[in-house]
């Protein structure tokens, strides 16, 4: 094991940028928590450094971010650009690999915005998708507000949240306001999505529309990441808590569930997984690798790392005595 | 101005800049100009010091709005980040 590359910080999402298998990016406050948020980013396997400029409302908007919660590499034909999603809920991209940041104005000055309401994790934007077929295609994932969906590179955005529960409110089907925890692209490359939710397990098709709810199966409705096999079509991995006021593993059982029919049925893996685990996943605490057979990797907020090599059949700790665990990325340096 | 460990970064590692600026944000715009990123450090981008920021002149706390607090020749102001911890 090496590092740690941004010591002292609270690191909420840490990458390996896919498309040179060399940089990596942090997001995390500056130093430590009272100078603000900052995005860093490095050569990877060495210290990171604080980029120029961490994204920033527009002046006059009377918003302020608190925190950079996402980073998510742009296409691969833009080397430079990257995506941050931030607290309070607001999404930005960089074409200059982090320095400086452009606000996304449809989306974070959204004629809902008014609107949105902060759930418990904070009104954060956490789950940024960026189609590598259709660069122009987004989403963005905010909690306690939902999904929203750009086929235009960010001018105009749609809310996406048909089909998705909202147990905690009036209407369980809201046009938005849905709790989104975590979206992941399925495999299959043709557009479908995996979307973890406070209020269940969502697939949704190639064609868009509405979600199909596919929490049968599964011990609980209540998780926070989604992690797919990228070469192996509706295949995903979650892992289930008891609910959103016991945030820890059904029955001290650590378990990751896996499907491979987009969510008709789920298998529980446990094997190598500890029983007697009163603990939990956060968000961006699971990732799968690129490699066939897939690598996937869990890390727990009580500080451990579980990996397989067997697609989910088997795990093994791989470190302990670790900090609460923020952030999981699997990649392959170059 | 006293420039704390953790935003030495941004002075190239002096600790003690030397500005001309008649009150506490003119002073931070100064900074900044000279050393680009780090008033956001101090301030937020609606322009709210950040909550667990100190800044001092001399050796009194600043309990006011920064535009607020005229400077006088000589004055020393330092940027130091609240006790963590308890």
């Amino acid at each position: 094991m090496a590092g740690p590359y941004v010591p002292g910080a609270t690191v909420y999402h840490f990458i390996l940028d896919p498309r040179d298998g060399r940089t990596a990016y942090a997001a995390a406050p500056h130093g430590s928590e009272p100078w603000g948020p900052a995005v860093y980013r490095g050569r990877a396997g060495e210290s990171l450094k604080a980029t120029a400029h961490a994204p920033k409302f527009k002046d006059g908007s009377g918003l302020a971010v608190t925190r950079v919660w996402h980073l998510e590499p742009g296409p691969a034909d833009e080397p430079e650009t990257i995506y941050a999603g931030v607290e309070p809920a607001a999404l930005f991209r960089s074409e200059d690999r982090g320095e400086t940041w452009g606000d996304i104005d449809a989306l974070n000055y959204h004629p809902t915005r008014k609107d949105w309401q902060p759930g418990f994790g904070g009104l954060c934007l956490h789950s940024v998708l960026v189609d590598p077929r259709k660069p122009r295609h987004l989403l963005a994932g905010i909690s306690s507000v939902g999904t929203f969906e750009s086929k235009d590179g960010g001018r105009t955005w749609t809310t996406e949240n048909r089909g998705v529960r909202a147990e905690f409110m009036p209407n369980k089907y809201p046009e938005w306001g849905q709790c989104v925890h975590k979206l992941a692209w399925d495999g299959s490359g043709d557009g479908s999505i995996f979307q973890q939710n406070h209020c269940g397990t969502y697939h949704r098709g190639p064609d868009g529309g509405a979600w199909t709810e596919v929490t049968k199966g599964l011990p609980s409705d209540f998780g926070f990441p989604i992690a797919a096999d990228p070469n192996r079509k509706h295949t995903a991995f979650v892992t289930p808590l008891i609910g959103g006021e016991n945030r820890v593993f059904p029955k001290g059982q650590m378990a990751v569930w896996k499907t491979a029919n987009a969510g008709k049925s789920w298998r529980r893996e446990t094997k190598g997984l500890p029983a007697n685990a009163f603990m939990g996943v956060l968000r961006e605490g699971m990732s799968t690798d690129p490699e066939d057979p897939i690598g996937i990797y869990v890390g727990t907020n009580t500080g451990q790392l579980f990996a397989s090599r067997d697609e989910g059949e088997s795990w093994k700790m791989i470190a302990n005595f670790l900090a609460p665990i923020l952030s999981v990325n699997a990649g392959v340096a170059k | 101005m006293r420039i704390p460990p953790a935003l030495r970064s941004y002075t190239r590692g002096q600790d003690e800049v030397v500005l001309e600026a008649s009150d506490l944000n003119a002073v931070l715009r100064a900074l900044e100009s000279s050393f680009p990123g780090i008033r956001d450090r101090v301030v937020d981008e609606a322009g709210t010091r950040r909550p667990y920021v100190n800044v001092f002149v001399n050796e009194e706390l600043v309990m006011t709005p920064l535009g607020e607090v005229a400077l006088m020749p000589g004055d020393v102001v330092h940027i130091l980040p609240s006790v963590a911890g308890g």
